[in-house]
């Protein structure tokens, strides 16, 4: 009887005391690699670039559905630091000859290798803190909009997971030391030939991290990325890496562990199958939907005059847009100053992320097309849309417009900027403030002949309030059609521009 | 009698690290194979990036020449450091040549990026890694700093491209007008890494201030006497 009582009472002691040896050394483990100059110095240069980017990202107004995709390239870094050093911590050993005193310890090889996989599972976790961290930033911004997906943002700390795992794994199954090195060029290469432009979907999404080659932002229901199953393979991967780093080093008597990695191969191929499905039908629908016919997925607003129809994540945004749009009518002057207008946020999201299609200019009067980001240039060129508007009646015929007009548009677009001269220059393609330029806008851009560009430098040289007191007074004479510079720099008492007033 | 250094020769080929060679040089081999694998799809951004990474593949490999066992041993001959350093890149050199060759040869003719200036790049990793291998030899007192200036030589392979000033433009494709700039550039690189590699290889002074009678290893007063 006392015997029966006693057996399993020894039977719980001994792998209580391993895994405390076990979280002993892993503790050690996780210690020295992430005071390992490789990954101290990874940290660094992450932290320093990712602060050094975020304080100015998307000029303040980020979408959060693209800022949780920016947090994935600094990561990797990290990863391939922690891979170099992982493989090498494991290694110790052997390079010190201490195999021999090691293995009459009671904490068997697989033991170790658990506690070095421990130490890289750490490693991820400060990665994922940082990952955190810089997602939060962004999203704290006051021009915040949109929502993130935990799938993108699990991608970074999974890559140095991942990566960290292999680093074991290689250690366990090759003891050289250059097989690190020399395996990092290897990934270096599959990952840059795995993302080449003309790969297929179900290629791109094998490697660690996937980025878009793109500025274009989308509502984050129409993005069709598949984060989350990635995610999983990114997980199937890291443990399929693990667990047979700890069945090669003698845990293959293990049947959770052989269970274990058959598992994590089946999370791995499900994952990647998933993830390789393509964009789904009802995704595809969704950007038809609101490519085509945004009218109907949107929510409308009405500010002083003007109702801004945008997609539900960028109602926050109204106040701003409603902000610039009073400071263009309140240079208006004549009906101008109170037509009704329609703000309407169009996107163009049928070929996805990366196809980077024009928007074609609306043709109802009173409608101006905002895009999806805002901050930096996208203000000037909203302003001269906005203006352009006002003073053509509708996009497309400002788009067309070629006259002496294009004065008044764009002396309204920039007056009321904090530094007007410096965003002519910026909604200008060539970036100059001199001779005939394209202005850009969000859909068709317009066009500034040299004496016009002459004439508003001009303009915004001189006193805001003067300036438009004569605008006003001026208003329909400046807004004829086929006014010519010459007429307007009469009307506005400017001398004859002297440059030529052609249009491009 | 012959001179020592001929008498070296076969010591010093025993006693190199051809494994860590062997399987650079391999793997480079297999990833300068790609475009002809991959058939039709190769153009020359991809060539390029391959034969790139095949050469620093290498240059990974040859970063572990200098790996000693028996540094500590070796340091007291008379022969000095210089002559055993040469011996070594005597050895790596030729074999990096044909090497490089057979690597070139398996890119598709139409697709291969213009063989001189690829060839300084793949010449400047090589250099870089034997000059940082001759530098840690110089101021450590490992005997096998193979590992850690490989890791050095990954760092700035990773990292050169991302932060290296925009206006240095290294990494170029062939059709960017700034190619040849580009490989002035490159062959400047190439000759600060010889230069370093040459001056590392010397003896360094007897730190007899600090470290008081001890000699480090590599260090070997008496050869000089």
């Amino acid at each position: 009887m006392t015997a029966a009582t006693e057996t399993p009472a020894a039977v719980t002691a001994v792998p209580r005391a391993s895994g405390a040896a076990v979280i002993a050394l892993a503790r050690f483990e996780t210690r020295r690699l992430l005071l390992r100059a490789p990954v101290l110095a990874a940290f660094a240069v992450y932290i320093g670039w990712t602060v050094w980017r975020t304080r100015t990202s998307w000029d303040g107004f980020p979408a959060l559905q693209d800022a949780d995709r920016a947090t994935q390239g600094g990561p990797l870094l990290v990863g391939l630091a922690v891979l170099f050093c992982a493989n090498h911590a494991v290694l110790r050993s052997r390079r010190h000859d201490t195999d021999r005193h090691l293995d009459v310890l009671v904490v068997q090889p697989w033991r170790r290798t658990v506690a070095h996989l421990l130490s890289v599972a750490a490693a991820a976790l400060l990665t994922g803190v940082c990952v955190a961290g810089q997602f939060t930033w962004e999203a704290l911004k006051p021009g915040a909009v949109g929502h993130g997906s935990p799938g993108e943002l699990l991608a970074g700390p999974l890559s140095v997971l991942v990566l960290g795992t292999i680093g074991v794994l290689l250690a366990r199954l090759l003891t050289s030391p250059f097989a690190a090195p020399l395996l990092i060029v290897l990934l270096f290469f599959l990952h840059t030939v795995a993302t080449a432009p003309d790969n297929g979907h179900t290629v791109r999404w094998l490697v660690l991290t996937v980025g878009e080659n793109t500025a274009t932002t989308l509502p984050s229901d129409l993005l069709g990325r598949p984060a989350a199953w990635h995610a999983l393979y990114l997980t199937g991967l890291a443990l399929t890496a693990a667990l047979l780093a700890v069945l090669v080093s003698g845990g293959a008597r293990l049947r959770t562990v052989r269970a274990g990695v058959v598992g994590a191969v089946a999370l791995t191929l499900v994952g990647a199958v998933a993830q390789g499905q393509g964009v789904s039908r009802e995704t595809t629908e969704a950007r038809v939907r609101a490519s085509a016919a945004p009218e109907k997925e949107q929510k409308c607003a009405e500010r002083d005059g003007t109702t801004y129809c945008v997609f539900p994540e960028w109602t926050v945004r109204t106040d701003d847009w409603a902000e610039a749009v009073a400071g263009v009518r309140s240079l208006a002057g004549g009906a101008a100053r109170d037509r009704p207008l329609l703000v309407r946020q169009r996107i163009e999201a049928r070929y996805g992320l990366d196809g980077d299609a024009a928007i074609a200019p609306a043709t109802r009067p009173g409608q101006v097309t905002v895009g999806t980001a805002w901050g930096g240039n996208r203000v000037p060129e909203f302003t001269a849309a906005v203006a352009g508007v006002l003073v053509a009646g509708t996009e497309a015929k400002a788009g067309a417009m070629c006259d002496g007009r294009m004065v008044t548009v764009m002396w309204m677009a920039l007056a009321g900027r904090p530094d007007p001269v410096a965003d002519l220059r910026r909604v200008r393609l060539d970036d100059s403030d001199r001779g005939s330029a394209i202005v850009l806008s969000q859909t068709e851009p317009l066009r500034m002949t040299a004496a016009q560009t002459e004439l508003v430098r001009e303009l915004l040289r001189r006193p805001e309030r003067e300036v438009a007191a004569k605008v006003k007074a001026e208003w329909a004479g400046l807004t004829a059609p086929k006014v010519t510079s010459d007429q307007v720099a009469a009307l506005l008492g400017l001398d004859e521009p002297e440059e030529k007033d052609e249009c491009l | 009698m012959r001179p020592v250094a001929v008498e070296l020769l076969r010591p010093v080929a025993r006693t190199m690290p051809w494994r860590a060679v062997g399987a650079a040089g391999v793997l480079g081999l297999l990833l300068a194979a790609a475009p002809r694998l991959t058939g039709d799809q190769a153009d020359g951004w991809y060539a390029l990036t391959v034969l790139r990474a095949s050469a620093l593949a290498f240059a990974l490999g040859a970063a572990f020449a200098l790996d000693d066992p028996a540094r500590h041993t070796t340091a007291a001959v008379p022969t000095r450091r210089a002559v055993r350093h040469g011996l070594r890149v005597l050895l790596v050199v030729p074999v990096a040549a044909v090497w490089w060759t057979a690597a070139l040869l398996l890119v598709p003719a139409p697709v291969r990026p213009p063989v001189a200036g690829i060839t300084v790049e793949a010449a400047t990793a090589l250099a870089l890694a034997l000059a940082g291998a001759a530098l840690a030899v110089h101021r450590g007192d490992g005997a096998r700093p193979g590992r850690a200036v490989a890791g050095g030589l990954l760092a700035g392979a990773v990292l050169g491209p991302l932060f290296a000033p925009g206006h240095w433009a290294l990494f170029v494709p062939p059709d960017d007008e700034r190619w040849a700039a580009a490989h002035d550039r490159w062959a400047v690189l190439l000759c600060a890494a010889v230069a370093v590699a040459v001056v590392c290889a010397t003896e360094p002074r007897r730190r007899l201030g600090r470290r008081g009678l001890r000699s480090p290893s590599g260090t070997s007063g008496p050869s000089r006497a």
